[in-house]
């Protein structure tokens, strides 16, 4: 397995791609959670607001970066031909497809920790002038909180959750529009889907079988006994995603002609 | 070197115009079957997914422990839904005639979120759209045509009428010391609001005919207050909008009516009042207590277009979904000749590189627009049917309307998917195209409907971004005069319907010629 | 509409890479012209060029007179195959040249007069995925002679082809030229174009480094060599490199001499006693010629015209 990380971690450190996408990835999950601390008002106390949650927004737009990461990680392989050479010389293909996800999944924990913290510190520097103030009831965001540190923490997983959720979907779907489009779909038009059902019942049981939704609850700070799921326990949904992705990817991987 | 001759063909040469390359074009997109799939894929999400949907959503309401179907929505004159439910004081009115008060003071009473469970928590106060004043309406009937004139809690006076209906006065509100003095006038058919300062010196609100207010009609006087709104965010996205009880008390004086029978009695019905469970004690009752010339009247409820029923566009949850669909069709139409070099071969069959483009945009616009009219036309239909059958009240929309939902929801596929194939012409790489498209079509969305963003956020999402397209699917017309949430998670856009598909537009628009420009400069 | 391709003054530049440095050259009708070079040496960037894909730094080229991009329905000015694996996979062969004939204004017709012309009929409502390198190339020839052109450019047209496949390329270039038509056939092998090229442009870092005839070429390369047929070739060699001679040995009994003429190395054999069996001018091969042109390209260039 060692020699195939290292053969995956080279591909990828030999082109500029990905650098530039995890680039973008930070900027933009830390723009748009700073963005979210300094226009979203909590005018007095008891505003019912999630402060955490508002700094941390950003984990929604970079969850799409993470996938534009991950899902050219396999099907641009597929695209170009490049899947015979890969597996002529890594031919378990499932140590392969093993070894892609630990070199994806460890590139997006290493982003990911960086675009989280920022968001953090973002938060902590913008949310006092939105009326997020200790008078109000928000004292400074801060990881010495108990809360705040698992937002934090569950966002980083949760993006490595994506990014394996990602690699196994496309690996089973291998077109990389069509890859692109089932994952972005799975992220962003599931919760929407959700919102539509009208039976309160159903909402609350889809609502915690949504990888982002589920997943995303690792990010919520108050009213946590109105959630339909634990922190952690959505975090559980995302990771069984993730695990039901990768290995029905590595499955077809293994039975499927290359 | 002998002389040659150069070799002349005898293969008649076709026609060398814009309609063969649509005609290329469009062979090339039904040549491949998982391009043909795609779009029957996106016709069949938002059949399928509608359909779904519709069968899931069931309704009913309770008149006390037994469950009935739910009644039609209450609607007015122009078939719009209404709510009409207020107190009214009143006379009948055969011929000309004119009603003339002096309103000198509005007080009320407000529930807000109780602060202790299970505590009431009423505070004195009166809503921006609380309203009391003089009224002529049809019959004390709920639902029929009127017109009126009167001061609000906080937006001065207003002349109404037919529910949809409003007309500003002076901005200002009353109290012992400035009261306020309005007189609805009738001369045949048309109805005229005038108001006062000082009683003798009158200024036009408004001169109206409205349909359906003829012959013998009441006059008197009302008072109504909407409930109070609030608004807290829900920790599963979006947010819980609850209305709580509200009542408005006006005092009014120098009460004059011309044109009813002399010394005729006032009615008193409070209009639209709901029973509690017993079936007859009134739930929230208004009233009205007279002392010599002194009228109070108290009022709950409102006279205003009412948003009640599933708006018609609720059926095509599918759209969405179909849309990922057909972004990934138009990328690939584009980025697949990228990928296997056969841009070359469709640029030296036609080297004018801006017209290959354009052919390819219009033959997307074309299939998609055909998928989502598909998909559209059927699923509105089907959808509502189901729906009404599983009991839900449905929101009664004009034909124009529900024809502009479907047209407009085709044609937001049409121009999202030119946009798509705009943005997988420029990045001629599919795997980003697709994942740009989403994160600037759907993602603004997403945030603006299902987050915790606040509203106001929201809506500029929806201004400036893609998403703005979406504006096209909503049936329902919004109202300054009414007190309710237009916010987007709601399913209202700040733009209207086709201001808000230019936007989109817009942006397909500049993806294109930029397109265009990256195509005509660079080399393949 | 004349049928010729003319190419002056090319100059187009990749980053570092010179590609293209003052191509120059005309294809007239009638022949087959073999546009020959090592790889990288700008041929494939030429025809880019010519055919208004790439656009040059300097130069122009135009297409029966008129530059590729004003032509109207260019497929009937044109014919070119560039790259054979540029196939949408999923599209059958006969419907990626139903589309190229729709955009040019044909029918469904012609389509299958051209699939029968390159024999690619019991595969034409196959998948084009699933084609072999051949059947690629054959499908790739069908589409330059959709609109039955005056020109033809072919890129490598050989590549993957097999023996019976290039036999019957050739004949089949060879008779289009013989119609008239001006071909223009790149390679970066000139054994493939032996036997097929009546003319040849030869090119080498981005210019042409010979346009001539393979006639011409071949007597060129022939001239002052001495094929030279000994069983002491040892002794042969030293004492011809004695008498400043370029020797080469091609077999085993076999040199090739030049820089003396046959008569002089008669005479300084039989001076030296060496035993000979045959003295002959040597006849060039294409390849060989080609070889001489690529090593030292700017010496020959005075010597061909």
């Amino acid at each position: 397995m060692r020699r195939e990380v290292h053969a995956e971690w080279t591909k990828v450190r030999t082109v500029a791609g990905p650098w530039w996408l995890l680039g973008a990835f930070v900027v933009l999950t830390v723009a748009a959670g700073a963005v979210a601390a300094a226009v979203v008002p909590c005018a007095a106390a008891g505003c019912g607001q999630d402060a955490a949650r508002i700094s941390l927004v950003g984990v929604q737009l970079g969850q799409a970066m993470v996938a534009l990461l991950a899902v050219p990680a396999i099907c641009g392989e597929y695209s170009t031909g490049m899947i015979h050479t890969s597996l002529a010389a890594m031919p378990r293909r499932t140590v392969a497809l093993a070894a892609k996800a630990v070199v994806v999944g460890g590139l997006t924990l290493a982003a990911g920790t960086l675009a989280v913290l920022g968001s953090v510190l973002a938060g902590r520097l913008l949310l006092p002038g939105s009326g997020f103030v200790p008078a109000h009831g928000y004292p400074p965001l801060s990881l010495a909180d108990g809360p705040t540190l698992r937002a934090a923490v569950g966002s980083v997983l949760y993006l490595v959750l994506i990014a394996l959720l990602s690699l196994g979907l496309a690996t089973a779907v291998r077109d990389s529009a069509a890859a692109a489009g089932v994952v972005l779909g799975l992220l962003y038009v599931f919760p929407i889907a959700v919102l539509m059902v009208s039976s309160e019942e159903s909402r609350r049981l889809l609502w915690s079988i949504s990888p982002t939704n589920a997943g995303l609850a690792v990010q919520t700070t108050v009213d946590l006994a109105d959630l339909p799921i634990s922190p952690w326990g959505g975090l559980g949904v995302a990771a069984a995603w993730a695990a039901a992705a990768l290995a029905g990817g590595g499955l077809l991987l293994r039975l499927r002609d290359a | 070197m002998t002389a040659v001759t150069p070799y002349r063909s005898g293969l008649r040469t076709g026609r060398d115009g814009f309609a063969q390359l649509l005609r290329a074009e469009w062979t090339k997109i039904r040549t491949v079957r998982g391009w043909t799939a795609g779009l029957a894929l996106v016709a069949l999400l938002i059949v399928g997914l509608g359909v779904l949907f519709a069968a899931g959503s069931h309704s009913s309401c309770s008149k006390g422990p037994i469950e009935v179907p739910c009644p039609a929505p209450l609607t007015g004159p122009g078939g719009v839904p209404v709510q009409d439910r207020f107190y009214f004081a009143h006379q009948p009115l055969a011929g000309d005639g004119s009603v003339t008060v002096r309103v000198s003071s509005m007080t009320g009473q407000i529930r807000k979120p109780d602060v202790t469970p299970g505590v009431r928590n009423v505070v004195p106060g009166v809503t921006p759209w609380a309203k009391a004043g003089v009224m002529i309406k049809q019959s004390v009937r709920q639902g029929t045509a009127y017109a009126a004139l009167m001061v609000t809690g906080s937006h001065g006076v207003h002349m109404q009428y037919n529910f949809t209906e409003d007309l500003a006065g002076r901005p200002g509100g009353v109290s012992a010391a400035s009261p306020r003095w309005l007189r609805l006038t009738r001369t045949g058919d048309t109805i005229t609001g005038e108001e006062s300062a000082d009683g003798s010196h009158w200024t036009t609100v408004g001169t109206v005919r409205p349909p359906g207010l003829a012959g013998k009609v009441e006059i008197g006087l009302f008072a109504a207050s909407p409930g109070d709104l609030t608004v807290t965010p829900n920790v599963m996205g979006g947010a819980a909008v609850a209305s709580r009880f509200a009542e408005v008390t006006a005092v009014m004086d120098q009460v004059g009516v011309r044109g009813v029978a002399a010394g005729g009695t006032w009615g008193r019905d409070d209009i639209g009042v709901t029973m509690e469970a017993d079936g007859v004690t009134p739930h929230h009752p208004g009233g009205l207590v007279q002392s010599g010339g002194t009228f109070k009247v108290t009022g709950v409820g409102d006279i205003a277009p009412s948003a009640e029923g599933m708006p018609v566009e609720r059926v095509l949850t599918g759209v969405l979904t179909g849309l990922v669909a057909m972004t990934a069709v138009a990328v690939l139409f584009v980025t697949a000749e990228y990928r296997r070099g056969l841009i070359r071969t469709t640029l030296l069959a036609s080297p004018r590189r801006g017209r290959v483009l354009a052919a390819k945009a219009v033959v997307i616009a074309a299939a998609a627009f055909a998928a989502g009219l598909v998909g559209a036309a059927v699923t509105v239909p089907v959808g509502q049917s189901i729906l009404a059958a599983n009991g839900n009240v449905l929101a009664p929309v004009a034909p124009l309307t529900s024809l502009r939902v479907i047209v407009g929801t085709a044609a937001l596929l049409a121009v999202a998917a030119v946009f798509a194939l705009a943005v997988g012409a420029l990045f001629r790489r599919s795997a980003m195209a697709v994942i740009a498209v989403v994160v600037t079509i759907i993602v603004p969305y997403v945030l603006a409907v299902a987050s915790i963003l606040p509203e106001e956020v929201s809506r500029w999402l929806l201004r400036v971004t893609p998403a703005a397209g979406f504006a096209v699917q909503q049936s329902m017309p919004t109202y300054a005069q009414v007190t309710a949430r237009y916010a987007p998670a709601e399913g209202y856009f700040p733009l209207p319907p086709w201001a808000g598909f230019a936007v989109l537009c817009a942006y397909a628009a500049l993806a294109l010629a930029l397109a265009a420009h990256r195509l005509r400069r660079s080399d393949v | 509409m004349e049928a010729t391709i003319e190419v002056t003054g090319l100059r187009k530049r990749f980053g570092q890479t010179q590609a293209l440095d003052g191509m120059t050259f005309t294809v007239l009708p009638g022949r087959v012209t073999g546009f020959v070079g090592p790889n990288g040496a700008g041929k494939s960037t030429t025809m880019r060029v010519v055919l208004g894909l790439d656009a040059p730094d300097e130069g122009r080229a135009l297409v029966g007179g008129h530059p590729y991009p004003s032509l109207r329905n260019p497929l009937s000015h044109v014919g070119a195959l560039l790259d054979a694996a540029a196939l949408q996979p999923s599209r059958t062969g006969r419907n990626h040249l139903l589309w190229l004939a729709h955009s040019q204004g044909l029918g469904a017709r012609r389509v299958d007069e051209v699939i029968e012309q390159v024999g690619l009929t019991p595969a034409a409502r196959r998948r084009a995925g699933g084609y072999s390198l051949g059947m690629r190339q054959r499908l790739g020839i069908a589409v330059a002679l959709l609109g039955d052109p005056p020109v033809l450019m072919l890129d490598e047209p050989f590549n993957g082809l097999d023996p019976e496949g290039i036999v019957w390329i050739r004949g089949f270039l060879r008779s289009l030229a013989a119609e008239g038509r001006a071909v223009l056939v790149s390679s970066h092998l000139m054994s493939e174009l032996q036997d097929t090229a009546g003319h040849l442009v030869v090119v080498g870092r981005g210019r042409v480094v010979a346009d001539t005839s393979v006639a011409d070429l071949i007597t060129t390369a022939s001239r002052d060599r001495v094929t030279l047929r000994t069983t002491a070739r040892a002794e042969a060699m030293s004492v011809l490199a004695g008498a400043d001679a370029t020797v080469t040995v091609t077999e085993r009994d076999t040199l090739v001499v030049s820089g003396l003429a046959a008569e002089h190395i008669v005479r300084l054999l039989g001076a030296q006693g060496v035993p000979f069996s045959e003295v002959a001018a040597h006849r060039a091969t294409l390849e060989e010629a080609y070889l001489d042109l690529t090593r030292d390209a700017v010496e020959f260039r005075g010597a061909a015209r």
